[in-house]
């Protein structure tokens, strides 16, 4: 179900154009916000009880008499959203009020407004546009201009920090991000999300499924090279640098409480997400089953991007349990040292790929 | 450029070898756990496995408790806290050793030695004490302990050990004993009254 | 074009602050993200704590001796009963010694797993925090059987040890070092050998031994400037003489000799030493009376006395003034972490804002035995 499909279906058709297409839009985007509210109470979940898991420890667990935290502690995120809601609401005297209370719904919308393109099957996608993953880089990096906000408006120190590091780092991961799409849309020979699904569709040799991570070694590399920018533009760690907790305090985020905080909460979760859809729609066939031919109906479609979509959030979970955090400049180092040359070398070996395989 | 090389494996390599290994003790955590779930369950536990029970504990640190009945008033406590935290008043009994139940005063302590004074103030502040467990040593009837391990039999362990008012965490140990009452067995104090 | 010159920017690291390992401010001077400038600036957490020990009798000072380093105050004990047996000239049973090493040695474990944790922490990875303090925990299990305390023992007295140890103690020790010893491995493959640990700590805040030396600094973080020094060798104090254990030094093998790392490892291997004076020291302890040689009454002579030995942090040392009552006319304390922490703003200039609290928590400094 696309926009388009909705637009055309609505009673009032084309004598209101701006009624039907707001009324559209927000059809959309009520089920998305949804989707993104009870998706990070569950990644919440199951962030808290991985990162317990991986530490010999189990969590929260409602145990013994009363109302704790429900069976193994799975009314954890609830309360923790119920908290966040409830607590008090503080903007700093010295802080840029205006700035200050946009910041958090800036960084949101750009996480946001990327669930538009994502194919979840074969008919579940918002709007299937012709430049649907351009679209997706596109408003992703809305977020830094949230993030450079925070910072800037909260009139602190560890604040200012957070947001200029959060710029650097953001920008400079978008170019390899970037660079490592294109070799796909080299492959694919489209900037639709649909199109380079159905690229994946089928098998290689007959034994693989025809994932563009398996067509070519140069998309292998490319895949782990936009992942690792897309956990950094996620700000997780080890790319945590803006957040930071051992450095600056929260970083840009070091002033805000309640609810402004937990949307920064949300649109992180939501961002990883929108990563981790982007990185299986562009590399691990999207919604095609990984068994070429069976579960391929179109609500196998929508299990199998998902799944492959939280285990691709799981890993960055496992990331940021496992390992310490970079430095600003070897981040940076990291980026355009190693991540661009060889996004560059990519797409030249992609290039002689096709014209050697035709 | 072989460095370049060289450090981007080691770098793959070393951070697969640490995702292993969270890996892993994801993988076993019913067997690692070591998570207590605290209201159900206390420490000390055989469960926890490093080979010791309560009984096997050699002393206990937790709150102190004093047997009043047993207190003679010898004040060693008292000089041993280095914070000063323990208060003690006492009074000449004017009949050593003898039971004096107006005041609900025991004349002879559980060892068997026959009380002089007549203890009229025994405050302990658990604020300030700081669990040196030095006090306990110098008593000569063994009345002043730390509760639970060792001295359960004495007194069970106050495991919380937890109070809303901060006043409430001075213990008084001594008999409430009525002023008048008391100045019947100290009539020096008497005379200096009137 | 002209090189920008912008104004220094005055940032306050604490008082509060998740990375300072306690209440300790540090005025720091940035350009940008570059440090041009840092003033630690202590005594958040003074007590007094030689002041007090002149109103104190000598076996009212332990107790204070231990809230001074928290993290090790078995060692603190020890240090403290060494000198006052020594100025009044007790010798104490062989068993007592014994016990005494056998605590101090799992106390600087317990030490050295809390501050290599919060270096991770400070590093960035919080699940060998959590691996270390689980551990950590275990041996806090051990005293707390041995002497009913977790944190602030009061075990060591003069002329003795408060209590025997109970029945089991040594079987449990041992299963605990057994249990122990692979654990190493696994931390140096989660932390020590990873690749972003040592982009992080390999090179940063090199301290070279001249400067180490100058400074006064002791402890691991002298011998990770890859100058061998350690008490318990080149002075031994009890019966450290008696055991045969190495003492690690800085090598520079992930970089500089001195930097982050070598001091990281040198705590890494202590710990691997600690544990083989262990098991040597539980293999060779006697029977015997415990309370023994406890003296009736503290009294010291007339006299004064400077001792010191090695606490998990360093030289630290005791200096007592008697004049023959029972509470000392004088006692300064010498604190390791004190002399550490003044080296910070020599190693820390010029280097970038995340890596003065890497190379904060390298010092591995405990504000309560700075601030005392």
């Amino acid at each position: 179900m696309t926009v388009d499909q909705l637009i055309n279906w609505l009673p009032f058709g084309t004598d209101w154009p701006v009624i039907t297409f707001l009324t559209a839009v927000i059809i959309c985007a009520l089920p998305v916000f949804l989707f993104i509210a009870v998706y990070a109470l569950v990644a919440i979940y199951g962030e808290v009880k991985i990162s317990s898991f991986m530490a010999d420890k189990v969590g929260p667990m409602g145990q013994g008499v009363g109302f704790h935290a429900g069976k193994w502690g799975l009314l954890q995120p609830v309360a923790d959203a119920l908290k966040l809601i409830l607590k008090e609401d503080i903007i700093p005297a010295a802080a840029d009020k205006k700035l200050f209370i946009m910041a958090p719904f800036v960084v949101f919308i750009g996480a946001f407004i990327s669930f538009a393109a994502l194919p979840f099957g074969q008919n579940t996608i918002i709007a299937d546009m012709n430049i649907g993953i351009f679209y997706i880089l596109a408003v992703g990096s809305l977020s830094v201009i949230g993030i450079i906000l925070a910072g800037w408006s909260s009139n602190n120190k560890w604040s200012l920090y957070g947001g200029m590091r959060s710029v650097a780092q953001i920008v400079s991961y978008e170019i390899p991000a970037g660079l490592s799409i294109i070799s796909i849309i080299m492959l694919t020979g489209t900037l639709s999300m649909q199109g380079i699904n159905e690229f994946q569709q089928g098998t290689i040799w007959g034994i693989l499924p025809n994932w563009i991570i398996f067509n070519n070694p140069f998309s292998f590399i490319a895949f782990f090279i936009f992942f690792i920018s897309g956990v950094a533009e996620c700000n997780r760690t080890p790319f945590d640098i803006p957040e930071a907790e051992s450095e600056l305090v929260a970083g840009a985020f070091t002033e805000y409480s309640g609810m402004r905080y937990a949307f920064f909460f949300l649109s992180e979760y939501a961002e990883m997400f929108v990563v981790s859809g982007v990185s299986v729609t562009a590399f691990l066939g999207g919604w095609n089953s990984p068994i070429s031919g069976f579960f391929n109906s179109p609500g196998w479609g929508v299990f199998w991007f998902m799944g492959k979509t939280l285990s691709l959030v799981f890993v960055m979970i496992w990331f940021r349990w496992t390992f310490p955090r970079l430095r600003v400049d070897q981040l940076m180092s990291i980026c355009w040292k190693v991540f661009l040359p060889f996004s560059l070398l990519n797409i030249f070996g992609v290039g002689i790929w096709i014209l050697i395989t035709g | 450029m072989s460095k370049y090389f060289s450090n981007i494996f080691e770098a793959v390599s070393t951070l697969l070898t640490g995702m292993g290994i969270t890996w892993r003790h994801m993988m076993n955590i019913r067997k690692d756990n070591v998570t207590l779930q605290y209201p159900e369950e206390r420490w000390p536990r055989p469960e926890r496995d490093i080979g010791f029970d309560i009984d096997d504990y050699n002393v206990i640190r937790s709150r102190l408790q004093v047997d009043i009945d047993d207190c003679i008033g010898c004040m060693k406590c008292e000089r041993a806290c280095p914070v000063q935290c323990i208060k003690i008043v006492t009074t000449k009994s004017g009949a050593k050793g003898e039971d004096l139940p107006d005041i609900n005063h025991t004349g002879v302590t559980s060892n068997g030695t026959k009380k002089a004074l007549i203890v009229s103030r025994y405050d302990i502040d658990m604020t300030e004490c700081c669990y040196c467990n030095l006090c306990t040593y110098p008593c000569p009837e063994e009345c002043i302990y730390m509760t639970g391990g060792p001295n359960s039999h004495k007194h069970p362990i106050d495991y919380e050990f937890s109070q809303y008012d901060r006043n409430d965490l001075i213990y008084k140990f001594a008999k409430d004993v009525d002023e008048e009452k008391l100045s019947k067995y100290f009539p020096r104090k008497e005379e200096t009254k009137a | 074009m002209g090189v920008v010159h912008g104004d220094l920017m005055t940032l306050n690291i604490g008082p509060q602050h998740p990375s300072t390992h306690g209440v300790l401010r540090l005025k720091v001077k940035t350009d940008g993200e570059i440090i041009s400038e840092v003033e630690p600036i202590i005594g958040y957490l003074h007590r007094c704590f030689e002041k007090h020990c002149e109103n104190v009798s000598y076996e009212q000072v332990i107790p204070y001796t231990d809230r001074c380093d928290y993290i090790a105050a078995m060692n603190n004990n020890f240090g403290y009963a060494v000198t006052v047996e020594e100025l009044m000239e007790i010798k104490v049973p062989e068993r007592v010694e014994y016990i005494r090493v056998i605590v101090a040695e799992l106390n600087r474990i317990a030490s050295h797993l809390l501050a290599l944790g919060a270096y991770g922490l400070d590093v960035g990875a919080f699940t060998p925090f959590l691996y270390m303090f689980r551990d950590r925990e275990r041996i806090l299990d051990l005293f707390e059987t041995l002497c009913g305390a977790r944190l602030l023992y009061n075990y060591i007295w003069v002329g003795g040890v408060s209590h025997d140890l109970p029945p089991g103690f040594i079987d449990a020790v041992y299963s605990f070092l057994d249990y122990f010893e692979p654990k190493i491995e696994e931390y140096n493959e989660l932390l020590t050998y990873n690749k972003i640990f040592i982009e992080r700590t390999g090179d940063v805040g090199v301290m070279p031994p001249e400067v180490a030396v100058s400074y006064g600094v002791t402890g691991p973080n002298l011998r990770g400037s890859g100058v061998k020094w350690d008490i318990r060798k080149n002075e031994p104090y009890s019966i450290y003489d008696k055991f045969d254990f190495d003492i690690p030094v800085g090598a520079g093998k992930m970089g500089t000799v001195g930097d982050c790392w070598d001091r990281y490892y040198v705590r890494m291997v202590e710990m691997k030493e600690s544990v083989k004076i262990t098991r040597q020291a539980l293999k060779g302890i006697p029977t015997g009376d415990v309370h023994q040689a406890l003296p009736k009454k503290i009294r010291p002579p007339q006299g004064s006395i400077y001792k010191r030995t090695e606490s998990p942090r360093g030289d630290l040392a005791y200096y007592i003034v008697s004049d023959g009552s029972p509470i000392p006319y004088r006692l300064k304390m010498r604190s390791p972490a004190f002399t550490a922490l003044s080296v910070l703003g020599e190693i820390s200039q010029g280097w970038m804002m995340s890596d003065v609290l890497v190379i904060l928590g390298s010092l591995d400094i405990v504000l309560g035995e700075i601030d005392r």
